[in-house]
């Protein structure tokens, strides 16, 4: 009689928000009168040419003998760090291609890693539902591995993601399978808040990346399994600020666009879309007709953006990596066709910070940095 | 949305002129003067750009005129013939990387002297820059990646190679190469683009000598040039007119060093390995760098270690990339390193320690000793006229006493004693006895001609001199048999005779006879065989002898119990420190919960009774209304004190907010009295009665209530069978896994014969326990686990009668909801043709339950119809012979998921029965599984039939 009286309203609340919710979507859709590429197309832009020689592959990573999952470049560019499915993580000198550091882990099984900000130190994350965090500079033990040297436990599904805040090398933020985010305080281990979970309005399925706005580190966006992205403020931990729906399939990846005031995402439906964050609009959709109706439509593994964000590129499941010009929204390259590409899928893929170059890591073991070999507009105006 | 997008766009881009926007995607900075300094690329002038000489015709000798291999038609995504015609239009917009372009834009201006022309990374490297980024992008010129090499094969002499540059040319003019493909004494891996590129200038030396004079100007790799001008040929192959420019110009291109393709190429790219060239008369400038051509014999230069080629300072670190292998070329990972070279293994030089820090040194370092690609293979070594196998030579490597420096070759060794030495010679080593490596000793092993046997081996001179000295009576030729300790008796005598190291001063005369002194254990572990877990199992090895077993199953399937039981089972230690205490709080936190769901029970409990009494308190006193009584009569027997409320209105709230784990471990020293006074209370114990009727409880719940009182104190420990009981392995639902070896599963079993022992001895199986979440939804990660070589499906036999409510409120299936994950498990794309072994679980409360419940309850079984009556069912557990209806139920069951899977993968599906909490059942489930990955392997040995073993599930049934 109670319980039942509870969930009848329970029913009758949860089609008010679904009523609410499609009222909300078919206003936007009437409200969303043209896209980017539209725009863009109607003022007479056209998209970057790009020749098969203005992106080469300028190195490659080898060492890893498993998939790599996940890489991740310092702030001052030359390195990177990788997690691969051998149960390593490997810190690469970029220039040299050579590997400053090798950490076998405890478990295995690692979804992610990030460079902390002062580039001490690396964090990575997993199945293991903890994230490790190892100082570089500690002593290796007898074995010439290094030590752990604090565990962030807490999460009660596996880590799938890690950033640290950008301009404090204490926070930690950290996505996870038991549809939360948490921030962490690296130095005690202990959480400062948790976003989503019991609370209303969190993600209701696996969290899988989260981005830290580049403008404003307090403000972050995660996407999850639930095929939506929600923007959080680390300030009120209570509630998501905004949900962004248009996927129809797992959002893989999340990545704030550089002005901080967009964010792309990329998904299981094999597409990438952009969304404006304060509207919570969807601004463009990136995706190609697939003619085949078949559901082997590869899915978008990761994405990052060019420093100027004209560039979006994008990782697929079929060891494509297309570079997409935001503004028309067509495919300018595809460094799955170059020389010297991948021969697996493309799971995760970064830009140094100075945007000088790409890298990629791949099921192929491999990890592959791309240079920009274009024409420069600098070059011309020198001479 | 307009002014929406309108907004962005600026932000984006401004709108750029026409002509500049094909190739800018950043745009002009027109903002304040940046502090920090702008990465930039300086342009090249053309015009400076040093350059090879075009040989003199009459260099080239006449019979072999120079091969030349036109291009083939090459694949199409590299075509971008519009743009280079842009290009030729306009040669002058010079970036680093365009000098390929503008190289090959005056190419088809068909300027003759641009066929010579340098253009190429090196370049950009040899400016200096002092900008990083610069120097990332260094590659690009290069990097076009241009798959071409044109190799001379190892070993073959001059004619060989002229040879070689015969087929090649012929391969060359008809163009039939195809992609990858080596052929035969010439060349190989010409690299993905279909382009053979190749021409290279066998002369002799002086002619070479002219030539690199302008080469070596400003450190420019001439290869790179060349590659790159290959690489534009291929890209704008459209063009049938360049083509055969470019091939007449080819005959005249001498660029010794052509066969190489540029620096930072990848693998794919077969680089040609120098030192092969060299030995087939392909000459590099004497002590020169193979890369640069620089540099004379004195130059320090690092080598390869598979080819010898050898690089100098700049080159070494293109040349060899990120060397995962160690000191390799590129082209050279994956193949053996030349046993000259074995001794260097692991020393760096000081060249490499100037390029690199130390922790990448030592990265290199250690790559280079452990990689699998630069071990001896076993093959190579021979002991006692037999060739070892993988096992046997990690044996020998790893026992205490390892042969130091082995080489390949042909040993003896003296399993009794331990003496090792050279097929034909003299002991040089005494190594750890009793190893199983190699076949039996052979009399002449050592090539002894004294007569005398040690061990079944006619010993040496010098021994014999050795034998002398230490006191031991040799008359007669007798045959000795030595221990590993130096004791000897004679043959077939019981007593022993003496010991040959009795006496300090034979380690002495040893050494003057250079015969070998036993040697103190050089790996400390101590006893060999048992020590097998600790041992620290070399990285290339781990990942051949380690076994992965996967445990998946839905929630509630006993996966967690079955594998703590294999832990109890196959580990000395089954749980750590830290485990312990992970169980110990996971147990206190779940005895609150427990107790939560308790309190809730009591509070409708007490509503109900309320609610009677007062129904029947009305129906009583209908009329009299009595307010005293009726205030007494507001508590039953299920209503607790005030104190005890609060508790539990506080316990309740927590539970509610889900954050329980939160309070922990505090809460087990602030109310631990407080748990005993509730469990003591005649309310709770009123409830716990009627525990039945509460859903949520799980049925061990009461295991651990009925201990409560100990379990909720800080001393609390929990012992095995807590652990057992205990839902779950640890409180984050992470993956656990834990390893075991194959000798502790066969250490009790019956039917394993020693050889079989020895065998599998390396093998380390781990179990692999993954919570049904853990695996994301849709199985998402399952992917990681592609290498598992099993995986063990878990299904609960009593889930067919119980349910679970989605998030709708519909009620599911617990039996259906397993049947659809395992489904899902194993049509995943990454576990196809992947073994599966079900282990039906749960089949004490399956026996309880099936005569009150009937299986057909679950409507994927509906059409259960066992064999036996009701009638004859009873008769037939009396006689003890027949199948009880239980198992009757485990057999359908079995079948049912057997032809699932069959429809599912057209595959057979190893099915097995467990009760997780019996110890002996998991134990044979898991022997189970062992043997099905036996057999699959013995499948892949002898690639027998498939009806070499029986799957029938019936033999494992109790």
């Amino acid at each position: 009689m109670y319980v039942a009286e509870l969930k009848e309203r329970h029913m009758a609340a949860t089609a008010t928000v679904n009523g609410l919710r499609e009222r909300l979507k078919q206003r936007r859709q009437a409200l969303l009168d043209t896209d980017v590429a539209g725009y863009a197309k109607s003022h007479g832009k056209t998209a970057i040419s790009f020749g098969s020689t203005d992106l080469v592959c300028c190195r490659t990573l080898q060492g890893h003998t498993g998939k790599v999952y996940s890489l991740d470049w310092t702030p001052e560019r030359n390195r990177i760090v990788s997690a691969s499915q051998d149960g390593r993580l490997i810190v690469w000198n970029a220039l040299t291609s050579q590997k400053t550091h090798a950490i076998k882990l405890y478990c295995a099984w690692v979804m992610t890693c990030a460079f902390a900000p002062n580039s001490q130190s690396v964090a990575c994350g997993g199945l293991d539902s903890a994230c490790s965090i190892f100082n570089l500079n500690s002593q290796v033990d007898r074995d010439g591995n290094i030590p752990v040297s604090r565990i962030l436990t807490g999460h009660k599904g596996y880590v799938s993601s890690c950033q640290y805040v950008p301009d404090q090398e204490t926070r930690l933020l950290t996505s996870s399978g038991d549809r939360t985010c948490v921030l962490w305080d690296v130095t005690t281990g202990q959480r400062i808040s948790v976003f989503g979970g019991e609370f209303p309005s969190g993600h209701t399925a696996d969290v899988l990346s989260v981005s830290i706005n580049s403008s404003n580190s307090n403000m972050f966006v995660s996407g999850s399994c639930d095929a939506t992205a929600r923007l959080w403020d680390t300030r009120i931990a209570s509630r998501a600020v905004r949900t962004y729906h248009g996927h129809v399939g797992d959002v893989n990846a999340v990545k704030f666009f550089p002005d901080g005031q967009r964010f792309g995402t990329g998904s299981d439906d094999g597409t990438c879309r952009l969304f404006d964050m304060r509207t919570g609009h969807q601004l463009q959709v990136y995706g190609q007709q697939h003619d085949n109706n078949d559901n082997d439509v590869p899915i978008v593994t990761s994405i990052a953006f060019s420093i100027s964000g004209r560039l979006l590129f994008a990782g697929y499941s079929n060891g494509d990596c297309y570079v997409w010009d935001t503004l028309v929204a067509e495919v300018v390259l595809n460094l799955g066709t170059l020389q010297n590409s991948h021969e697996g899928r493309i799971s995760c893929l970064g830009l140094s910070s100075d945007g000088s170059a790409l890298c990629t890591g791949s099921w192929d073991k491999n990890l592959k940095i791309w240079g920009f070999g274009g024409h420069r507009k600098v070059i011309h105006s020198l001479r | 949305m307009e002014r929406r997008a309108k907004k962005m766009l600026p932000a984006v881009s401004p709108p750029p002129a026409v002509d500049s926007a094909d190739y800018s995607f950043a745009i002009e900075y027109h903002g304040p003067p940046v502090p920090y300094e702008i990465p930039e690329a300086i342009p090249i002038e053309i015009e400076r750009i040093p350059v090879a000489a075009v040989a003199a015709p009459s260099a080239l000798p006449d019979p072999l005129s120079l091969p030349v291999v036109q291009p083939l038609p090459s694949p199409g995504p590299l075509k971008k013939p519009s743009k280079s015609g842009r290009l030729a239009a306009d040669p002058a917009g010079a970036s680093p990387t365009s000098v390929i372009e503008n190289h090959a834009a005056m190419d088809r201006l068909d300027s003759v002297e641009v066929s010579g022309e340098v253009g190429s990374s090196g370049v950009l490297e040899s400016a200096g820059f002092p900008d990083r980024s610069a120097e990332l992008s260094e590659g690009i010129g290069s990097s076009g990646a241009v798959g071409f090499s044109s190799e001379l094969k190892e070993g073959e002499g001059f004619e060989g190679f002229s040879e070689g540059i015969h087929s090649s040319g012929v391969l060359g003019f008809s163009g039939e190469v195809k992609e990858g493909e080596g052929f035969e004494g010439s060349s190989e891996g010409t690299g993905s683009s279909g382009v053979v590129g190749f021409s290279s200038e066998f002369k002799e030396g002086e002619g070479l000598e002219g030539s690199p004079n302008d080469m070596v100007h400003g450190r420019i790799s001439t290869e790179s040039a060349l590659s790159s001008e290959f690489d534009f040929r291929s890209s704008a192959s459209g063009d049938d007119e360049a083509f055969d420019t470019q091939a007449k110009k080819a005959v005249l291109v001498t660029f010794q060093d052509s066969a190489q393709s540029s620096g930072s190429a990848s693998p794919a790219i077969g680089l040609t390995p120098r030192g092969r060239m060299e030995e087939s008369g392909m000459r590099v400038p004497k002590g020169a760098c193979y890369r640069c051509l620089k540099g004379n014999r004195f130059t320090e230069k690092e080598a390869c270690l598979a080819c010898d080629a050898k690089y100098c300072n700049g080159c070494v670190l293109r040349a060899m990339g990120s060397m995962p292998e160690g000191r390799k070329c590129v082209s050279c990972i994956g193949s053996s390193i030349m046993e000259t070279k074995r001794e260097k293994l692991g020393k760096s030089s000081r060249m490499l320690k100037r390029l690199l820090s130390s922790s990448e040194v030592q990265l290199v370092m250690k790559a280079e000793k452990d990689c699998e690609a630069n071990q001896l293979r076993p093959e190579d070594i021979c002991v006692n006229g037999k060739k070892l196998t993988q096992e046997e030579m990690v044996l020998l490597q790893s026992c205490p006493c390892p042969p130091s420096k082995l080489k390949p070759g042909y040993y003896w060794y003296d399993k009794v004693s331990g003496f090792w030495g050279q097929q034909g010679h003299k002991p040089d080593k005494i190594i750890s006895p009793h190893l199983n490596v190699g076949g039996s000793i052979m009399r002449n092993a050592s090539n002894g001609n004294t007569g005398i046997l040690i061990n079944g081996r006619e010993i040496t001179k010098v021994e014999l001199q050795m034998l002398k000295w230490a006191g031991v009576q040799c008359a007669g030729n007798p045959h000795f048999w030595v221990n590993a300790d130096g004791t000897y008796q004679e043959e077939g005598q019981k007593n022993i005779k003496g010991q040959i190291w009795g006496k300090p001063t034979m380690k002495l005369l040893c050494s003057v006879l250079s015969l070998p002194i036993p040697s103190k254990p050089a790996n400390p572990s101590g006893e060999e065989l048992d020590n097998m877990v600790n041992r620290a199992v070399p990285d290339y090895l781990e990942q051949k002898t380690l076994q992965r077993i996967l445990l998946v199953g839905y929630h509630g399937s006993g996966t967690s119990t079955i594998f703590k039981q294999a832990k109890f089972l196959y580990r000395s230690i089954p749980f750590s420190e830290d485990e312990l205490q992970d169980i110990k709080l996971m147990v206190q936190s779940n005895i609150y919960n427990y107790l939560g769901i308790l309190l809730e029970g009591r509070e409708r409990f007490e509503e109900e009774s309320l609610a009677e009494k007062r129904k029947n308190q009305q129906l009583r006193s209908s009329g009299t209304r009595n307010k005293e009584l009726d205030e007494h009569d507001d508590t039953t027997e299920y209503s607790i004190g005030p104190r005890l409320k609060a508790f539990s209105d506080w316990l309740l709230k927590v539970m509610a907010s889900g954050n329980l784990e939160a309070i922990f471990p505090a809460a087990t020293r602030e109310y631990a009295p407080l748990v005993e006074e509730l469990w003591n209370d005649a309310a709770i114990q009123a409830t716990y009665r009627r525990r039945r009727e509460l859903p949520l409880l799980p049925s061990v719940a009461s295991y651990f209530l009925e201990r409560v009182v100990d379990i909720s104190r800080v001393e609390y420990e929990p012992t095995d069978k807590d652990i057992l009981y205990a839902d779950g392995i640890t409180s984050s639902n992470g993956l656990a896994c834990t390893d075991f070896f194959s000798s502790q599963l066969a250490a009790d079993g019956s039917g394993n014969d020693d050889a079989d022992q020895q065998d599998t001895l390396l093998i380390r199986y781990q179990l692999i326990r993954l919570h049904a979440k853990g695996l994301g939804e849709n199985c998402k990660w399952l992917d990681m686990f592609d290498d598992v070589r099993l995986v063990i499906f878990c299904v609960a036999l009593s889930d067919y009668d119980e349910y679970y409510e989605d998030a709708n409120g519909v009620a599911i299936n617990k039996m259906l909801e397993s049947k659809r994950f395992f489904e899902s498990v194993v049509g995943h794309p990454s576990f196809y043709q992947m073994d599966f072994l079900l282990i039906l679980n749960k089949f004490d409360l399956l026996e309880q339950k099936i005569d009150m419940t009937p299986l057909t309850v679950c409507e994927w079984f509906d059409d259960f119809d066992p064999v036996v009556s009701r009638h004859h069912y009873s008769n037939s557990r009396s006689i003890n012979n027949c199948a009880t209806m239980a198992q009757h139920a485990f057999h359908y069951i079995a079948v049912k998921f057997k032809k699932l899977f069959c429809s599912l993968t057209g595959r057979k599906l190893y099915v097995t029965l467990a009760n997780g909490l019996d110890s002996d059942s998991v134990d044979v489930a898991l022997r189970y599984a062992r043997e099905i990955i036996k057999w699959e392997d013995e499948r892949l040995v002898f690639s027998s039939s498939e009806s070499f073993y029986s799957t029938e599930p019936s033999s494992y049934s109790p």
